[in-house]
């Protein structure tokens, strides 16, 4: 029984690494149309619910930094991207805070400025208490 | 300015309550003691002190109809006060809990109280006349956390819990010998005590503050994370609406009419909630003014507090029940306690009070508030 639970386990993170690796594909193609906030979108969705395993996590966060660092006009990536993004993006960019890299904090701390400006301490508040979204 | 009265009566407020004519009014000052002030000529003047609890007490009702004072207290005991003569006469309720009583409420009718408890259960106190004795009944095994708050559904055996496992409950508390079946439609026609009628799973974090509307047909509760929720239909099919706003955290909301709710919280400035013609809910204002206009400014401020908080500049051995600084508003620090206080003619709020950790008492006014009434 334990076995089978395992393999199921294992088949989902297959799942989700391929749907990862589909959604990486798709952010390649946005950026070089020279759509990053398309792209920064399409990394938001989808990030993989309640799994508690690191590589699944750790490939949806490369995604997701791609995407992120390639948003050059923070102010523009907001009047494009919609409200309900808010909450998760927020949850990134504690993320990409924690990787301690100097690029990625810098741009993190960046967005965070103007998103706490929109979205207020609310959303850092969600992104805290959210246990669905495992970033 | 829609305060119209602050009184400063504590360090820090855990819960108040109104006497049925609004004259006196009943407090903790954040300790084992229960304050009762009344009003003459502008001034409060304090006219007793009921102690009889051990530890901090945790929840005060005043009864409108029978005028009676029910308290709990993280000593896990209840206490039922009647007032003879000018003594306010304590009956001690044993509520059977190992761990701390967090709420209360008083049933509509007046013949039942609720306590929330740390020890994940909810008490259904009702009185017995042939042993003159409050008896405590247990709520079991639904709860996976600390009950929070308690609201009462008109209807007198539906109450509304939440829980600090996030989610938002309604039993029924029907009891032999004390209610009544005669409400045909009601949802808890047939229902047992204790039996759950519907558990609502909308928040993954800490839920408080639960109310029913006037009408008992929507119920609102806030999570810690920030958002409100406003539940139709409570049954089989509920409808259920999140809004998340901006702002810190609420702890308590009130119902100032069918489609208008006031929610209080660590913003320490009360939020005014609304329902449009369509029924969806969404967030109107801050009642206190100096925050209508959100600017940027007011995050830059925030920021620089909580750096300051950070570093410790200046603030060593600062007491957590102290603000740390004053937010130029009416209330300082958060507010954990709002009660209705005067009603129109067609039962809308026109009046209500706070309370919170500063140590005040706030009347807040309704009326001439023109850019409301089209939520009314």
């Amino acid at each position: 029984m334990a076995r089978q639970e395992g393999s199921v386990e294992v088949d989902n993170v297959e799942a989700i690494i391929v749907r990862i690796e589909h959604k990486s594909r798709k952010i390649e193609s946005l950026l070089k149309q020279f759509k990053p906030v398309e792209a920064l979108k399409t990394a938001l969705e989808g990030a993989p619910p309640k799994t508690k395993d690191e590589r699944c996590k750790s490939a949806n966060w490369i995604v997701v930094h791609r995407a992120m660092m390639a948003i050059k006009d923070v102010d523009g990536m907001f009047t494009a991207l919609d409200p309900e993004y808010y909450d998760i993006l927020m949850k990134y960019l504690y993320r990409g805070l924690a990787t301690g890299d100097r690029p990625t904090c810098d741009q993190c701390l960046r967005i965070h400025e103007k998103l706490t400006e929109r979205a207020g301490l609310g959303c850092i508040l969600r992104s805290l208490s959210d246990t669905v979204n495992t970033v | 300015m829609t305060a119209v009265a602050v009184h400063q009566f504590a360090q820090c407020i855990t819960c108040h309550a109104w006497s049925p004519d609004h004259s006196m009014v009943a407090f903790c000052p954040n300790n084992n003691e229960i304050h009762i002030y009344r009003s003459s000529e502008d001034k409060w003047e304090r006219v007793h002190i009921l102690y009889k609890h051990d530890q901090i007490v945790s929840g005060i009702d005043w009864s409108a109809k029978s005028n009676k004072l029910v308290t709990v207290s993280h000593d896990r005991n209840s206490y039922v006060w009647s007032q003879e003569a000018s003594e306010w006469v304590p009956t001690l309720v044993i509520l059977r809990l190992n761990r701390a009583a967090l709420c209360v409420q008083w049933s509509p009718k007046e013949n039942k109280f609720a306590v929330g408890s740390g020890a994940k259960t909810v008490c259904i106190c009702y009185y017995e006349q042939e042993n003159n004795w409050w008896v405590s009944k247990l709520i079991r095994k639904k709860h996976d956390s600390s009950v929070t708050s308690v609201a009462w559904h008109p209807d007198n055996i539906l109450l509304a819990t939440t829980s600090t496992d996030g989610k938002c409950r309604v039993f029924s508390t029907f009891i032999k010998g004390v209610d009544t079946r005669d409400s045909g439609a009601s949802l808890a026609s047939d229902a047992k005590f204790g039996e759950q009628i519907i558990q609502l799973d909308l928040s993954f974090s800490w839920a408080f503050g639960v109310k029913w509307s006037p009408s008992g047909n929507t119920l609102a509760y806030v999570g810690h994370n920030s958002t409100i929720y406003f539940v139709d239909d409570v049954g089989p099919s509920p409808l259920a609406q999140n809004v998340a706003f901006q702002d810190l955290p609420l702890r308590d909301v009130l119902f100032v009419s069918e489609k208008m709710v006031i929610g209080v919280g660590f913003d320490c400035n009360p939020m005014l909630f609304g329902a449009d013609e369509r029924g969806i809910w969404g967030f109107v204002k801050f009642l206190d003014e100096r925050k209508i206009a959100p600017s940027t400014s007011k995050y830059g401020s925030q920021f620089s507090e909580a750096f300051g908080k950070l570093y410790g500049q200046k603030q060593v051995g600062n007491d957590a029940v102290e603000s740390s600084k004053p937010r130029g508003g009416v209330h300082e620090n958060c507010i954990n306690c709002i009660l209705p206080l005067e009603k129109t003619g067609d039962g809308r709020v026109k009046r209500f009070s706070t309370s919170g950790l500063d140590g005040k008492v706030v009347i807040w006014d309704l009326e001439d508030q023109e850019d409301i009434l089209s939520y009314s």
